[in-house]
């Protein structure tokens, strides 16, 4: 009897461990995931108390939200191809035996480092058009700056803002993909090298193919950043000049937190939400087929 | 026995959470909790709530906040009606919203319980105003704090040099600036600097121009009227004004308008009294002893300053509320404001800012009180946050070149009337 009861109390741990183990974690998720998403669907569900669609219904009619969908797109697109050209061409030069490679490599890694708010404060100062260091140094060499406003002309607003993520995060791109690029064996170089193939063959048919999981992985952990950009530009711009930078999280915060309209709020982060779903999952299946093959 | 230990541990872990959160009943009638605004007017009202403690006993805990999140702080606790707070600071523009959603306590009746039959008539009437909802004629749910209207700055030196007589209409300010920035030119002078960032910036440098040129924000019955001809011709001067202002302003806060005016690059602006001391510290300021305040520039209309006063509220929620009307007429008495106001706060009291030690202090002082008497308050709208930020957005692309005054103010117009038939 006392044998079986030991066996027993040996089963019941065996089976209830795991469970008290993951309780906190659940819990924590619940908490601060599950129940939140819940209560934000059913608020976005509701105008004035009452339950309906008209928070979803005023997007397709909201030309703020429609810009701003266009321009975190622009942002989007324009930074993430940037970042990934750098990225890739700085990986490919440090991984090559060049002199200083060490220090390169560290001192590539400095913006990453800084805070992001940080970073655009930085940024906010050298690019003003009157005081700022980089309108200074020019008007030194002679350039005339008078145009040259930065962060105050809709167009270069833009590309300002898109410059300074692409300053703060290609580092990253470079590091994942260096890493990528220290991963793949020497063999298929080698055979590469005993079939004749050119520095472009082999890097189309070589480097490339096995550098694809990195380069997935990478694009997709940047997609989704930037589809979510806040903090740059709400420094940098605010969103200005009049509406020339404003992202979708920029107007999702005024909306929520100036005019206390959570369930529209709510909305847009759906959308917000489902968007970016649509494209991980795009970026995870090409992945999977990657592995397969 | 491992298991049971776990157990153990997660349950002690959790009673000692539960009971390290603090019982907000157990404070209830020993202090009193206050939001205010981080910064100097935040500052004087901490000075006096030490004061107040050595006099009654009675602790106040007093919470900063910068201004953005204490707004969104005092919304989310009178929303889920915490009781966080006995006292809210607050900006006059918010008031409207925290009336409309009954937040806030009448504070008629507790006037009338210390025997007086509403506020004191040394408040100045503007901001006095500001307090009851509806406004001016409404019943009384704040006191004004902090007296801040917009006024004119403008070089005097510059002014004299170039023998200009001071600015009193939007001409004389047009012509000005022309002939300051062509007479300085190469000195790195600018005739005028103003904000046109979108949002509060724009449209507060706006303002002025828009009411002296006879324009309104809604007619009688609340329908958006930016896009008449007066409201057109407003904007159009502004873009206008924008040639004698340094580039980039189209994304200027108040922190690039201060720096041209402090480097001593800028000639004339439009600004709020607590940069007037600024320009007296030899450490930041170029322009010692030169810059001149007035009221604002008239158009059509006489000149009229746009006002922002810090007022101090009861909420609905609060747990003391006779207890927190005590401290809060104790702090808005002239004695106390006083101190406040030298500590660079514009009073709200007409006494004050015609007190010698203040005015000789001040010199200012004259200048401001007539602004804050024909101030206007901005629309009050509880929809005022996103009405401005829409209005400002059109603002800003006017300046910015985006679109013409013209295209600007009919799509500004457009986009008001849906927020508005919204909040219906």
């Amino acid at each position: 009897m006392p044998k079986l009861r030991r066996l027993s109390n040996a089963a019941v741990k065996r089976h209830l461990l795991p469970y008290v183990l993951i309780a906190p974690a659940v819990a924590v998720l619940l908490a601060l995931s599950i129940y939140p998403l819940i209560y934000s669907s059913t608020v976005s569900l509701q105008v004035n108390d009452a339950w309906s669609p008209g928070n979803f219904t005023r997007l397709l009619s909201d030309n703020f939200f429609l810009t701003a969908m266009a321009h975190t797109f622009v942002f989007a697109v324009a930074a993430l191809t940037c970042e990934f050209l750098l990225g890739l061409g700085l990986a490919l030069l440090l991984n090559s035996h060049i002199r200083g490679r060490g220090f390169f490599r560290a001192t590539l890694l400095v913006p990453m480092m800084l805070p992001p708010v940080v970073a655009a404060i930085v940024w906010r100062l050298l690019l003003n058009p009157n005081f700022g260091a980089i309108n200074g140094t020019l008007k030194q060499i002679g350039v005339n700056t008078e145009s040259l406003t930065w962060t105050a002309s809709p167009v270069l607003a833009m590309l300002s803002v898109i410059a300074v993520d692409v300053w703060q995060w290609t580092p990253f791109v470079f590091l994942v993909l260096l890493a990528g690029l220290q991963a793949i064996p020497q063999e298929p170089y080698e055979a590469a090298l005993i079939d004749g193939s050119t520095r472009w063959q082999t890097f189309r048919h070589v480097t490339l193919p096995l550098l694809k999981p990195a380069i997935l992985i990478v694009l997709l952990l940047r997609t989704m950043d930037l589809l979510r950009v806040f903090d740059q530009i709400f420094i940098l711009t605010e969103g200005g000049p009049g509406f020339a930078t404003e992202t979708i999280s920029l107007y999702i915060y005024r909306t929520a937190f100036r005019f206390f309209d959570f369930g529209y709020a709510a909305a847009m982060s759906f959308v917000l939400l489902a968007l970016t779903n649509v494209i991980s999952v795009v970026y995870i299946r090409l992945l999977r087929n990657e592995s397969r093959a | 026995m491992r298991l049971t230990t776990l157990l153990t541990l997660i349950v002690l872990l959790l009673v000692i959470t539960v009971s390290c959160s603090k019982d907000p009943q157990q404070a209830a009638h020993k202090e009193l909790t206050l939001a205010a605004i981080s910064g100097v007017e935040g500052d004087a009202l901490k000075a006096a709530a030490l004061d107040y403690e050595r006099q009654t006993g009675v602790h106040i805990e007093i919470t900063q906040f910068p201004y953005a999140n204490l707004f969104e702080k005092e919304l989310i606790d009178l929303n889920a009606r915490t009781g966080a707070y006995d006292l809210i600071m607050m900006d006059d523009p918010w008031f409207p919203t925290f009336a409309t959603k009954q937040f806030l306590t009448e504070l008629t009746p507790l006037l009338q319980k210390r025997g007086q039959n509403g506020p004191d008539t040394d408040f100045v009437d503007t901001s006095i105003a500001l307090c009851r909802h509806p406004y001016q004629t409404g019943s009384l749910y704040a006191l004004p704090y902090v007296g801040n209207s917009q006024l004119f700055f403008y070089r005097k030196d510059l002014f004299e040099k170039h023998s200009l007589k001071p600015p009193t209409t939007w001409d004389d300010v047009l012509t000005a600036a022309k002939t300051i920035q062509e007479k300085e030119t190469g000195s790195g002078m600018y005739g005028y600097v103003m904000r046109a960032a979108q949002g509060n910036a724009a449209v507060a440098d706006f303002m002025p121009i828009f009411w002296a040129f006879g324009g309104e924000m809604f007619d009688a019955s609340g329908k958006p009227t930016v896009n008449t001809p007066e409201g057109i011709a407003a904007l159009e001067f502004m873009v206008q004004m924008g040639k004698y202002t340094p580039p980039g302003y189209a994304s200027f806060n108040a922190d690039e308008v201060g720096a041209h005016l402090l480097q001593g690059t800028a000639a004339m602006s439009i600004n709020w009294p607590a940069w007037i001391s600024k320009f007296e510290d030899p450490s930041k300021s170029k322009v010692i002893g030169k810059v001149e305040f007035t009221t604002l520039p008239s158009g059509r209309k006489p000149g009229q300053a746009e006002i922002g006063n810090w007022l101090i509220a009861i909420p609905r929620t609060a747990r003391n509320t006779e207890a927190a009307m005590d401290f809060l007429v104790w702090a808005t008495t002239a004695e106390q404001m006083k101190r406040s106001a030298l500590g660079g706060n514009p009073p709200t009291r007409k006494s004050l800012f015609r007190d010698p030690e203040l005015v000789a202090k001040f010199h200012a002082y004259p200048a401001q009180l007539r602004s804050l008497e024909t101030s206007r308050p901005r629309p009050r709208t509880p929809q005022w946050n996103e009405i401005e930020n829409a209005f400002g957005i059109f603002l800003s692309k006017a300046n910015s070149g985006a679109l013409s005054p013209a295209e600007a103010m009919n799509q500004a117009n457009a986009e008001i009337e849906k927020i508005v038939q919204r909040g219906r």
